[in-house]
């Protein structure tokens, strides 16, 4: 890729995943369709022609092994739509293969993985072999119909195998002649298509050039079907719409070809033996498009749709994230300088002699916070991408490591349509991998397991989304065999990690809780014990860091299951602004669960860690002053505030001096030199220029129970 | 050892240069001696924002600001050169630069000074006394209309490499 653009590349490469996508989509439902009767042509043929634009794609932008292996694939699949191969397990796996090597090649093109791919020339002579290992073409048997030779001269190789199959299948042939508006004629197709999918196959269609107005064309449609003439004049036939079965051929005529034989006609038949509609006599019209000799080129007809669907394309555009996050910047921007005009206009509105100016800032200020807050919203909604992509990529990984791990899943996706921030998605993939990897690899049965207690053979995991208020929560739910407390306790026992008198402490959600901790949860072998939770502690950082909490629930012989809940955007979110011996601090509300006065009466010190009663239950504090190592002239404050924080059922009270306010801010993350830095999120500006840096609830609390040197809190479950 | 001797030897070369092109250097004070650096690595000069101190960083890091929405971590050159703290006063600023991996750094200096013009021929090699990592930091001494500039090589102190050679893919 060597002169490439960056912006050319950057379209490249999100065309190719759009592509990808698509692909992927459509082989798990050709996976699924298998084994449950007739494979659907058209899902074949769908493939068929994204593995030959993505050919195309590379092509284009020298990306030669993508090329080459496009090349491949698009043989496999070409053979697979003329029925020359069979669709075997061994064909859909090679076919899924070939979708993870395309995410690799993308990898590697994009530079952000090092992978030499020596195993690309191997798959794709696994490829060549299997699309070699060909049958001949049955010859065609059946009837023969009274089709245009023109008619026939055009169909591709594809169509033709269409048509073949169908009458081997005993399928009869219609005739359907339509007119379209050519402003409508996408919808009105494809509405056709669907109506029509049902109860048989559209083969082709082809101009007829008979439109009779020029805003307006007409389509002779080639359809097989079981379906009597009537079932289908009355369900596609109307004003606009004609129907006509293609009569049968004798079969006496020996001649091997699919030729029309209408002798004694004296009109010149039209392609699909429609008698001609205009009288041979007439004078050709001045449309070039009724110019039309028996069949019109293939050329003509693809020209005609494609014109008109050039329109529906343009639709939608393709924007680079990187692009939105600057326009989200600015708004951010902009929120800061609200923020200053709304500290101004009160103090405006304050003074008695400028009322006036003050009441007619206020309402400007008024306005311009409600069309902030719905360019804010139109670009957050622009953000926003279904869950779907994400959840079918997860079912390929599904399918692929169930596969491995010879076990019988069955993935059952709710939701998929709910919407999250695009870079929420792109984080999210690898924490829902893991955790569906360790549900099939530990928690779901071997068969004959389920058989013996008495579960269905086929295990199922369960992938839902749902909107609640302005979290989105994912659930990861399995029947498998649950987790078993009593052996985690004791590994964590054994490991150090817990006390033997904390043992008898622990109620049932906080033994589950174990399994986030990372010396637990990384050892593999206590992962088989548990029945889940091979590196958990990582898939709960990596939520962490997304803004989001994980809960987890579980019954023994039950199943297990993940609730995770995230933010449904990351750009801008509410923050409480506190104040710590005179330094500015903002914590994100969504990890806030109140704001309470400390009340010195209700403090106690357990072994140098300060706790709180809070409503009976004993809250462990921070005091942030300390643990940041902050002093100031000012006098601490006699009665300070506590920030209860928590992630997860862990909670934590940070320690503060004064409570501001709320405002909603932009996270903006510190640089690479602070990175070492912990119990920060990032920073924000105020309005007034100012830099306040934000806290990380999730790793105070980490910190805190976890006992870090220089934390000054130590460890408990709160 | 041998090692060691090398990179001193490489140190000089840096040093020594015959007569060539005029280079600009910024003049900038910290404490009571003058620094000065290729201007080609400062991108820009800042009166002193509200620095935002970050509990828990090094020393070193004063703390953050913001440029114009863009978050920049600022260092106290000082305290990287490890030289003696003295009072901030109302002339200090900051200079930002580039660190690894491209990130913008902020640089306190206490007063930035002036920019002179020097030839390659009128830098002196920086005395070995100097040795250690100090060594590293120094390209050498100018001496322009009697001033004593010491001037430094960002490229260490921000923990930069050599520069890599980017070509497009």
């Amino acid at each position: 890729m060597a002169d490439m653009g960056d912006k050319a590349r950057e379209e490249f490469f999100s065309e190719a995943h759009e592509i990808i996508e698509g692909l992927s989509r459509d082989l798990l439902q050709l996976d699924g369709s298998r084994g449950k009767g007739p494979v659907d042509p058209e899902l074949v043929n769908n493939i068929f022609r994204a593995v030959h634009t993505l050919k195309g794609l590379a092509g284009l932008f020298g990306a030669a092994r993508m090329s080459a292996l496009s090349h491949e694939l698009e043989n496999v699949l070409d053979d697979l739509r003329l029925g020359k191969i069979e669709l075997t397990q061994l064909a859909l796996d090679l076919l899924f293969r070939g979708i993870t090597i395309y995410g690799r090649i993308l990898a590697v093109e994009k530079g952000t993985r090092a992978d030499p791919l020596s195993d690309i020339d191997e798959f794709l002579r696994e490829l060549a072999e299997l699309s070699e290992s060909q049958s001949d073409e049955a010859p065609v048997s059946g009837a023969f119909y009274e089709l245009d030779p023109g008619l026939l001269a055009v169909l591709t190789e594809y169509e033709e195998h269409r048509l073949r199959t169908n009458i081997e299948q005993g399928q009869s042939l219609f005739r359907l002649r339509v007119r379209f508006e050519l402003a409508t004629i996408d919808a009105a197709l494809s509405s056709l298509k669907t109506k029509a999918k049902p109860h048989g196959e559209i083969i082709t269609y082809l101009p007829t050039g008979e439109g009779a107005e020029a805003d307006s064309i007409e389509l002779d449609i080639l359809m097989a079907s079981k379906a009597s003439l009537d079932v289908l004049r009355s369900l596609l036939g109307g004003e606009q719409a004609q129907i006509e079965e293609v009569p049968r051929r004798s079969r006496a005529a020996k001649d091997p070809v699919l030729v029309p034989s209408r002798p004694g006609s004296h009109a010149p038949p039209d392609a699909m033996g429609f008698p001609s509609a205009h009288p041979p006599s007439a004078p050709p019209r001045p449309k070039a498009v009724a110019q039309r000799p028996g069949a019109l080129p293939k050329g003509g007809s693809t020209h005609a749709v494609a014109e008109v669907s050039l329109r529906s394309v343009t639709q939608t555009v393709r924007v680079d994230i990187r692009k939105l996050d600057l326009l989200m910047n600015i708004v951010g921007e902009l929120s800061i300088v609200r923020n200053a005009i709304g500290r101004l206009t009160e103090s405006v509105r304050k003074s008695p002699e400028l009322r006036e100016i003050g009441m007619e800032l206020y309402r400007l200020h008024r306005g311009f916070e409600r069309q902030l807050a719905d360019l804010q919203s139109g670009i957050l909604e622009v953000r926003m991408v279904p869950l779907g992509q994400l959840f079918d990529k997860l079912a390929r990984v599904v399918r692929q490591i169930s596969r491995e791990a010879d076990k019988d899943v069955n993935l059952v996706i709710t939701g998929a349509e709910t919407e999250v921030d695009k870079l929420i998605v792109e984080e999210l993939s690898d924490p829902l991998m893991h955790m569906i990897r360790n549900a099939i690899d530990h928690a779901i049965e071997a068969r004959i397991e389920r058989e013996r207690v008495g579960k269905p053979a086929v295990g199922t995991i369960a992938l839902n989304a749902f909107q609640k208020a302005s979290h989105v929560v994912i659930e990861v739910e399995d029947d498998g065999k649950g987790i078993d407390e009593t052996k985690l306790v004791s590994a964590a026992v054994k490991r150090g990690l817990l006390g033997q008198d904390e043992v008898t402490e622990l109620v049932h959600r906080e033994v589950l809780n174990l399994v986030f901790i990372p010396g637990l949860s990384t050892k593999s072998d206590v992962g088989e014990l548990s029945g889940r939770g091979v590196g958990m502690d990582v898939v709960k950082t990596n939520i962490g860091k997304l803004g989001g909490i994980i809960d987890i629930y579980s019954e023994r012989g039950i199943g297990t299951k993940f609730t995770v809940t995230l933010p449904i955007t990351l750009a801008i979110i509410s923050a409480l602004i506190v104040q710590i011996e005179g330094r500015t601090f903002a914590v994100p509300l969504a990890s806030v669960q109140e704001a309470i006065w400390l009340d010195p009466a209700a403090l106690r010190r357990v072994e140098g860690q300060e706790l709180m009663t809070l409503r009976g239950a004993t809250l462990p504090l921070c005091r942030m002053n300390e643990l940041f190592g902050l002093t100031s002239a000012v006098k601490a404050k006699l009665r300070p505030y506590a920030v209860v924080v928590s992630v997860g059922a862990r909670r934590l009270g940070l320690v503060v001096d004064e409570l501001i306010g709320q405002q909603d801010i932009v996270i903006k993350p510190l640089g690479p030199s602070l990175k070492k830095v912990k119990g920060f999120a990032g920073a924000t500006e105020l309005g007034d220029q100012r830099v306040a840096l934000v806290l990380d609830a999730p790793a105070l609390i980490e910190e805190a129970f976890l006992g870090g040197s220089d934390a000054a809190v130590g460890a408990s479950y709160g | 050892m041998a090692d060691l001797l090398a990179r001193g030897r490489n140190d000089r070369h840096r040093g020594i240069k015959v007569r060539g092109p005029r280079v600009e250097y910024l003049a900038f004070r910290l404490g009571a001696d003058t620094y000065a650096v290729p201007i080609g690595e400062v991108r820009e000069i800042l009166k002193l924002p509200p620095v935002t101190e970050v509990p828990r960083a090094p020393e070193e890091i004063v703390g953050v600001v913001s440029v114009r929405g863009l978050l920049v971590t600022v260092i106290s050159l000082r305290a990287r050169l490890r030289l003696q703290a003295t009072e901030s006063s109302r002339k200090g600023r900051i200079l930002l630069a580039m660190g690894a991996q491209d990130e913008v750094i902020g640089l306190y200096v206490d007063e930035v000074l002036q920019v002179y013009r020097l030839a390659e021929s009128e830098i002196e090699v920086a005395a070995s006394v100097l040795g250690g990592r100090l060594g590293d930091y120094i390209v050498g001494i100018g001496r322009p209309d009697g001033a004593l500039l010491t001037l430094l090589d960002l490229r260490p102190i921000l923990g930069r490499s050599e520069p890599v050679a980017r070509d497009a893919t």
